[in-house]
């Protein structure tokens, strides 16, 4: 391991070892929290009771000016000029000239001139050059400033979420529609700079961002209150069986790797069509016009193939042909069985028919379905 | 028997003084002409929770540190090898609906496979406790 390689550490780094004892591990370059009492418990405690994930590793991006509007119209995909005061666009993606995907993010909207970001962490100093350069070429004036090392930033998410904050005094929470956030709020007796009603659980639940002293007061608040610290890995287990996308995954800027975006499948209206002049537009309507080669769907394995773990790279099988590989995944508590994401040739994805994954040498069948994989989410108040 | 518990990185783990141990994580429990095996607190540890496991055959022949079958924790996949060379003679079952037993109890109900020996000397080859503590401290793998 080299002796220059340092990861990045969040500002709630210190919280997470001395006062949560978390395990920690690596992700996208920074130093994040991968367990606390068990990964199969963790998604449980998501699915069914309250979790908080620490997501500061994500970006947080500000942007301001004149221009902040063409800029994101230039670079995603959505039309977010709908977009409401104080509501998320919902998601969307930066396309490069290919048509694959540079990141997947959501535009919260402040007010014409303001608004924020959340890039990926492992595409946050990618994002922001691209959104300078983008600016620069093409003369827009935008102001766009980096709080990811200023703010901390968790999710709360599971079904008893809005309970946990209505015993820390803050049941107002639920007055928030999906989507929706307020800024400059209290929470615990804390400042806080935002609060979101999203996540990427599929669950209901709330997205804070707040200065370090106040995260941690709120944090604290909310594990007497009946929350539970939840890590990094169940954070990926839960967004598969949702059908969520990740990056290096399901999606990357390498076409040799990755088929183009409407492949994915992203769907949350992410692609508006009717829109145009976005970045990677060219190349992602002539693809639309070709038709896909590939699309991705979503495996849950045979009863009996409950335990055979489906892993990135595995290929498909139709009788004896290859059709396709997975992308990502794993074992999930809550439906107690093997469940991934795959692309499959779009001639042989057909939904509720069986298909082959190879495993170490051996076939074991899984069915191709849409997703999610798990039912009654997303829960949308 | 007792157990012994050893800090590596400000992270406790347990061993038992009536194994045997390979580099690889393994223990092994000498019952007569058989050996008994399974995965270290360490190897659990590492892993965090298992998901799945791949099972040799029984009647399967297997050499000294042949990988000779696999345990799935939910971010990779890791290989299974065989302390001692011999015949599989018994494969613990349970494990195939129940993986998480390698984690709450693995040198318990969490054996994985019972060899019955060919050379009963690769026994005494194995690591001792000391050893494998030793090995644990230095990270080797």
């Amino acid at each position: 391991m080299g002796a220059e390689h340092k990861l990045l550490k969040t500002v709630l780094w210190d919280f997470q070892v001395k006062e949560l004892n978390a395990t920690m591990g690596e992700f996208g370059g920074w130093e994040v929290p991968m367990m606390y009492t068990g990964i199969m418990k963790e998604h449980m405690i998501v699915r069914t009771d309250c979790g908080i994930y620490d997501v500061s590793h994500m970006g947080r991006v500000r942007m301001t000016g004149p221009d902040v509007v063409p800029l994101l119209q230039k670079v995603f995909t959505k039309d977010i000029s709908k977009t409401k005061e104080y509501w998320m666009s919902g998601p969307t993606l930066a396309l490069n000239e290919y048509a694959r995907v540079k990141d997947d993010e959501m535009p919260y909207k402040i007010s014409d001139e303001e608004w924020l970001v959340v890039p990926n962490a492992p595409y946050r100093e990618k994002m922001l050059k691209h959104f300078a350069k983008v600016a620069k070429e093409n003369g827009f004036k935008v102001n766009i400033e980096d709080l990811t090392f200023k703010l901390g930033m968790i999710a709360v998410q599971g079904p008893k979420t809005v309970e946990v904050f209505e015993k820390i005094g803050a049941g107002w929470v639920d007055d928030l529609r999906t989507l929706q956030f307020r800024t400059n709020e209290e929470i615990a007796g804390q400042k806080v700079f935002l609060i979101s009603r999203s996540g990427w659980t599929g669950e209901d639940g709330f997205e804070i961002w707040a200065e370090p002293k106040a995260m941690i007061e709120i944090y604290r608040a909310l594990l007497k209150a009946g929350a539970k610290p939840v890590g990094i890995i169940c954070r990926d287990t839960i967004r598969i069986e949702m059908g969520f996308v990740l990056g290096g995954h399901e999606y990357g800027e390498d076409p040799k790797e990755f088929p183009p975006a409407n492949s994915l499948r992203y769907g949350l209206g992410a692609i508006d069509w009717s829109k145009r002049g976005f970045i990677g537009e060219d190349a992602l309507r002539a693809y639309r016009r070709e038709g896909v080669r590939w699309i991705r769907v979503g495996i849950r394995m045979r009863k009996r193939h409950a335990r055979a773990i489906i892993r990135q790279g595995y290929k498909l099988y139709v009788e004896d042909q290859c059709v396709g590989w997975v992308t990502s995944g794993t074992y999930s508590p809550y439906l107690k069985t093997t469940v991934g994401q795959a692309y499959v040739d779009s001639r042989y994805a057909i939904f509720g028919d069986f298909i082959e994954v190879e495993i170490r040498g051996k076939r074991y069948e899984g069915k191709i379905l849409d997703f999610p994989l798990v039912p009654g989410r997303p829960v949308v108040k | 028997m007792s157990v012994v518990e050893f800090e590596v990185a400000g992270k406790k783990y347990l061993v038992r003084t009536d194994l045997r141990y390979t580099k690889t994580d393994e223990w092994a429990k000498k019952e007569d002409n058989k050996v008994r095996e399974g995965i270290t607190d360490y190897a659990q540890k590492e892993l965090k929770d298992i998901v799945g496991v791949e099972l040799p055959e029984v009647g399967a022949e297997v050499k000294k540190g042949e990988a000779i079958g696999a345990l799935e924790s939910v971010k990779a996949t890791a290989d299974l090898y065989a302390t001692v060379s011999g015949k599989v003679v018994e494969v613990n079952e349970r494990l195939l609906e129940e993986p998480e037993l390698l984690n709450k109890d693995p040198y318990g109900e969490g054996w994985i496979v019972v060899i019955e020996m060919s050379d009963p000397k690769e026994y005494d080859e194995l690591l001792t406790p000391e050893a494998y503590i030793e090995k644990c401290k230095k990270g080797e793998h």
